[in-house]
């Protein structure tokens, strides 16, 4: 059960970036097919996306039960075989509707944000 | 703590918290982590106890990775199995079937398999096989393995009964495994 936590201790950007990261990650393996360390690292290198890279790992196996990747291992240059994730035609569905969904909301909140009270108020 | 006792230490920690997940997706959880560490050590081209200790703050507690199982919910529109409910705080949830368990069906296939065996020989684990089978606690491995090795427990003492009563004439049913010590 969840209870409401004050705004002030609740870091809005560890929960903005959960709600978005499975589309992120949709986003990535739609650009190319690529193995999880790769996702991992693709999305921390840009502005911090994964803070705890394991976390990575539940969120895929959910994708993949979702339908939204598919897989296929292949060998690797060194060490084991590598799971490979790509993005499924239901995964793209639900992507577009994420990215109608997330231009609204940015501008929503860039519109908010971008309030200036009035001169000499 | 060397790196190497960093790294056996976060994977045992890592094994207890993810005691709740079904076997399958524990082990594979556990490999895909055991990969990771090793690509990131790979990556780095150090093992040394600080290049360890920054690797795996990076991947995050145990109980954080085992947590994201359970967390995060059906990605919407997904029209995937989890039905997805919104609570007043609008944290999504999802209610999935829990993790089969231990209920009145495992409880009565355990029971025939052992005490069952000796009040109803031969039938009471037969149809302990059954509630094994009817059981979602297990995997289709395990029910085959447990099968197999009730059907050879059963048929092991007629196969030497028989092959003893063939062999040495017909002594009758005194002739049990004991039979096939002679010479």
């Amino acid at each position: 059960m969840r209870y409401m936590v004050p705004v002030a201790a609740r870091d809005p950007l560890t929960e903005l970036r959960r709600g978005v990261l499975e589309h992120c990650v949709l986003a990535v393996v739609r650009a190319r097919e690529s193995y999880a360390f790769d996702i991992v690292r693709g999305l921390s290198r840009s502005g911090g996306l994964v803070t705890s890279e394991g976390t990575i790992y539940p969120l895929l196996s959910r994708l993949r039960r979702d339908g939204l990747v598919a897989t296929t291992w292949r060998e690797s240059d060194a060490g084991p075989p590598r799971r490979y994730y790509r993005i499924t035609m239901e995964g793209e569905r639900v992507l577009g509707a994420f990215v109608t969904d997330w231009v609204r909301f940015r501008d929503a909140v860039d519109g908010v944000l971008a309030v200036r009270l009035p001169e000499g108020e | 703590m060397d790196a190497d006792a960093l790294v056996r230490d976060y994977l045992g920690r890592l094994d207890a918290a993810a005691m709740r997940l079904p076997r399958e997706r524990r082990a594979e959880l556990e490999a895909e982590v055991r990969d990771h560490i090793e690509a990131a050590l790979e990556e780095s081209g150090a093992r040394d106890e600080v290049t360890v200790r920054n690797m795996l703050d990076r991947l995050g507690s145990p109980d954080e990775i085992v947590a994201a199982e359970n967390a995060g919910g059906a990605i919407s529109g997904a029209g995937s199995s989890g039905t997805v409910a919104f609570d007043p705080s609008g944290a999504q949830t999802v209610a999935r079937p829990a993790a089969p368990g231990w209920g009145a069906i495992e409880i009565i296939a355990l029971l025939l398999l052992t005490v069952g065996s000796i009040v109803l020989p031969f039938v009471g684990p037969l149809l302990g096989l059954v509630f094994v089978w009817l059981s979602d606690r297990w995997n289709g491995r395990e029910k085959l393995m447990a099968s197999a090795i009730v059907l050879v427990l059963l048929i092991l003492p007629l196969a030497l009964f028989f092959g003893a009563s063939t062999s040495g004439g017909l002594n009758g049913p005194q002739v049990g495994p004991a039979a096939t010590a002679g010479p």
